[in-house]
């Protein structure tokens, strides 16, 4: 199971949500936007690392999110290195992959219900132009916690499968968990309107 | 809690898709534990849903605890709790006290009254000391008591339960039923599968091909369910 956040009392962990996320957007910013400095990727492996350090979250849990990003790296890779240099390539994916760990380190130190309210907050003004910020909160709010459900199915169908004696494939992979997942976002949109939130 | 504790169908229908889910159903009901049972398809789920305005008739008229849920569907759900067979659809949230403070959002209620109705929930459905428990880490009995948690949490005045057994062993089926049909002061409609558990409510309704087939004494009903079923 996946689990996405972690309990602690780190200067990570008590900052504000909304503040998070503006700092997280920014380093991330910074990173695109110096992109042809030679100095941009260490400086960023090490703030990553130093980030991880300082949330108290270590290198183990650096590396699982590395490994977790292993197939985009791959396929931003295989498909970069036809148009480019190799170097660039591999400089290009390296800069995505510290980008997805420091987007991880904000759902590791912040509780799903903080960055609600935080999303809330900063979306009230566009009220007045019919945006409905509790609405989109809750968007983001099931996306997150939809992962370590959808992550179960996985885990199902893949057990499902190797019972049966039959080798995972691509297709006979995702269309169950496609069924799956459909079947779930029904029942949860049930069990959310029976909790009296539409 | 409304001292208006009634549930009435007035020859209700409903069609999905070109198939009766439910025939003319007429029924009044003002007892405290209400039983529904019948095969697979037979109408069960829908006359459950139709209490929340989940489903909404094709004819004819429902009306809970005063309330039309085709036209205070929204005012009904927040009155009605509902507690479906399959836990994991309902948990919303990452941990056991965040899911529960979830069904509160909205409410206008200040962050010490949440806390405090989280804490008393928590005591209630036997999870104490499982507040930071992520909630897809729970057993299968942990994940439907906290389903009911999320619900008690909004003190509704009719809780529906649409097979909240089904998933469960036997030691957890039992308390569940328990804490259903023993402890929770509102008025409950439990749709189940097992007949141990419907005998102990007030009334049985049997439904059968989309019609209510039986109504009444628990023990009656069950025993012309099992004739017919042998």
């Amino acid at each position: 199971m996946i689990v996405l956040y972690r309990p602690g009392t780190s200067l990570l962990h008590r900052m504000p949500a909304g503040a998070k996320v503006i700092v997280f957007a920014a380093l991330v910013l910074a990173i695109a936007l110096t992109a042809n400095s030679v100095w941009t990727l260490p400086t960023a492996g090490i703030l990553a690392i130093s980030l991880y350090l300082i949330a108290s979250l270590g290198m183990p849990t650096l590396l699982r999110q590395l490994y977790a990003a292993r197939w985009i790296a791959l396929v931003m890779l295989v498909t970069q290195v036809f148009f480019l240099p190799v170097l660039a390539a591999v400089s290009n994916t390296s800069r995505v992959l510290v980008v997805i760990v420091l987007a991880a380190l904000i759902t590791l130190t912040t509780r799903v219900p903080a960055l609600l309210d935080a999303t809330e907050r900063a979306l009230a003004p566009l009220r007045r132009f019919g945006v409905n910020p509790a609405g989109i909160g809750l968007v983001l709010a099931l996306t997150i916690t939809a992962i370590p459900v959808i992550g179960g199915f996985a885990a199902d169908i893949r057990e499902a499968q190797r019972a049966r004696g039959a080798p995972v494939r691509l297709q006979t992979f995702v269309v169950p968990l496609l069924v799956m997942s459909l079947k779930h976002s029904d029942e949860l949109a049930d069990a959310l309107t029976a909790r009296g939130i539409e | 809690m409304n001292g208006q504790q009634e549930i009435r169908f007035e020859d209700v229908s409903a069609e999905f898709a070109g198939r009766v889910a439910l025939c003319q159903v007429s029924v009044t009901l003002k007892e405290k534990r209400i039983g529904v049972i019948g095969s697979n398809g037979s109408g069960k789920s829908t006359f459950a849903r139709m209490l929340n305005g989940l489903v909404t008739p094709t004819s004819g008229g429902v009306t809970v605890h005063g309330l039309d849920p085709a036209r205070d569907g929204r005012r009904l759900r927040r009155r009605v709790g509902f507690i479906f067979s399959n836990p994991d659809a309902q948990i919303v949230m990452a941990t056991v006290a965040e899911d529960l403070a979830f069904s509160l959002r909205g409410r206008g209620l200040t962050r010490a009254e949440v806390d405090e109705r989280v804490a008393s929930t928590l005591e209630s459905v036997d999870l104490t000391g499982h507040e930071e428990a992520p909630t897809h880490g729970l057993s299968s009995g942990q994940k439907q008591l906290l389903a009911l948690g999320a619900i008690l949490i909004g003190e509704p005045d009719l809780v529906v339960a649409d097979e909240p057994t089904a998933l469960l062993d036997a030691s957890n089926t039992r308390k569940i039923g328990n804490r259903l049909l023993d402890e929770i002061p509102q008025q409950l409609v439990l749709v189940t599968h097992d007949l141990r558990l419907a005998a102990r409510c007030d009334t049985v309704l049997r439904f059968e091909g989309g019609m209510l087939l039986d109504h009444g004494d628990p023990r009656s009903v069950i025993a012309r369910y099992e004739r017919d079923h042998t």
